[in-house]
């Protein structure tokens, strides 16, 4: 199986002995030994992946990295965290993932509201299996803990990814302040509960309720 | 050490008497001591020929002289900043990525072309490079500039190292490269994996790489 490491915070590096991960395209910085690289179609779902992530517009275009030796990724010196999946389910926007070990299955599903919020869309990206996979972020991510009973409450902006069983709701900090234009920048917010992981970065993506 | 990182983006420099800096004209952040800075009129070391030759070549960045005694602060455009001591080898880089180096360092320009005719050519355009590209060559340190961290890869013989041409930076050591391509049908179909050309570096040496696919 693949190993991912990291290599300063912005770069991934993955051993590879002749096996395979999957890649965003063209993330490859760097490689020694020997490697092939070949698109996949559909987010490497084949022709069900093509029609759904056109319909759903969670867009993903990947490699497959196949070898022997190491090879490097990076992408537009984002920071990289990397999440180790044993048996459940990673969700995370197509722009935000990296590499995932070939093994994984990647899909889409439907987030609803909570999506729209981040101004991702109403769908994700799921990926769930045994393996390592590498997301993106702005700035180094935090991961943080949902308990049973420890509920977590997240901004949409700086949301990246969550995994685990979660269930999500969403919050509304609005009061009548933010009505007459002097909220405090936190009218939405998605609330965490059940027990997994989210990943929050140290920076807010502009979203349609970020300015009130 | 004449160069230290105090942090990703900056270097502080130690500046002696006798002995001179070259940095990137503009890229002083802050200094101690009693430190003169000198534009250099010729960019770089070298006679009439060699200016004439990077001015020819567009390898003209405009440097300056740092001497006195003190300690001085660089750092440009919040790119970050990556230290290499030469120890007799040869660095090859872009000299707008050049940020500081030791008067040690004899600078000079070399023709892609001379490494490997056209297709040298054709390699100095794919990774933008243009036709020509700087040498440092001797004992000392040099700071280079990258957008991302810098990360070295070493080269040895025998294993060779592919590198996408947007995230190549440097490399140093005895090491030759050459454009080596995986043009597929998928390719001409529009359906590429995004890495159809890459510089393959052989030999015995250290390659430094970009973390992000963007020029400076």
């Amino acid at each position: 199986m693949a190993t991912f490491r990291l290599h300063s915070g912005k770069v991934l590096a993955v051993d590879l002995t002749g096996d395979a991960v999957t890649a965003r395209n063209g993330s490859m910085v760097a490689y020694d030994g020997r490697m092939t690289f070949k698109r996949l179609t559909g987010g490497g779902e084949g022709l069900r992946g093509v029609v759904t992530r056109r319909l759903t517009g969670e867009q993903m275009t990947v490699m497959e990295v196949r070898g022997e030796g190491t090879c490097w990724f990076a992408d537009r010196a984002s920071e990289i965290n990397l999440v180790r999946l044993t048996g459940d389910t990673l969700y995370v926007e197509a722009d935000s993932l990296l590499a995932a070990d070939a093994g994984l299955r990647t899909g889409t599903t439907f987030t609803g509201l909570r999506g729209a919020s981040q101004g991702n869309g109403l769908f994700t990206t799921t990926v769930r299996g045994h393996g390592q996979a590498a997301i993106l972020s702005d700035g180094p991510a935090v991961v943080l803990r949902v308990a049973p009973h420890a509920p977590l409450v997240v901004d949409p902006g700086a949301y990246v990814a969550h995994q685990g069983s979660l269930r999500q709701s969403f919050q509304s900090g609005a009061t009548f302040r933010t009505l007459i234009g002097e909220g405090g920048g936190e009218a939405v917010q998605i609330r965490f509960e059940g027990d997994g992981l989210v990943y929050v970065q140290p920076s807010e993506r502009t979203t349609v309720a970020g300015d009130v | 050490m004449a160069f230290r990182e105090i942090n990703a983006k900056m270097i502080e420099a130690t500046v002696v008497p006798g002995r001179r800096l070259f940095s990137r004209r503009g890229a002083m952040l802050a200094y101690r001591g009693e430190v003169s800075f000198t534009p250099n009129l010729t960019s770089g070391p070298g006679g009439v020929m060699s200016v004439l030759g990077r001015r020819i070549a567009g390898e003209a960045a405009p440097l300056m002289t740092v001497e006195g005694s003190g300690t001085v602060y660089f750092g440009h455009g919040g790119h970050h900043v990556h230290v290499v001591r030469l120890t007799g080898d040869t660095l090859y880089v872009e000299a707008d990525r050049l940020l500081a180096f030791e008067d040690t360092l004899e600078q000079g320009t070399v023709f892609l072309g001379a490494q490997g005719g056209v297709r040298g050519l054709v390699r100095g355009q794919a990774t933008g490079q243009g036709l020509f590209t700087t040498t440092l060559t001797g004992h000392g340190t040099v700071a280079v500039m990258a957008h991302g961290g810098v990360f070295e890869v070493p080269v040895r013989p025998q294993r060779p190292v592919h590198v996408d041409p947007q995230a190549y930076v440097a490399h140093h050591g005895d090491v030759r490269n050459r454009l080596s391509t995986a043009v597929g049908w998928r390719e001409l179909v529009g359906r590429g994996s995004g890495e159809a050309f890459q510089l393959e570096l052989s030999g015995t040496g250290v390659v430094l790489v970009q973390a992000s696919e963007e020029k400076l």
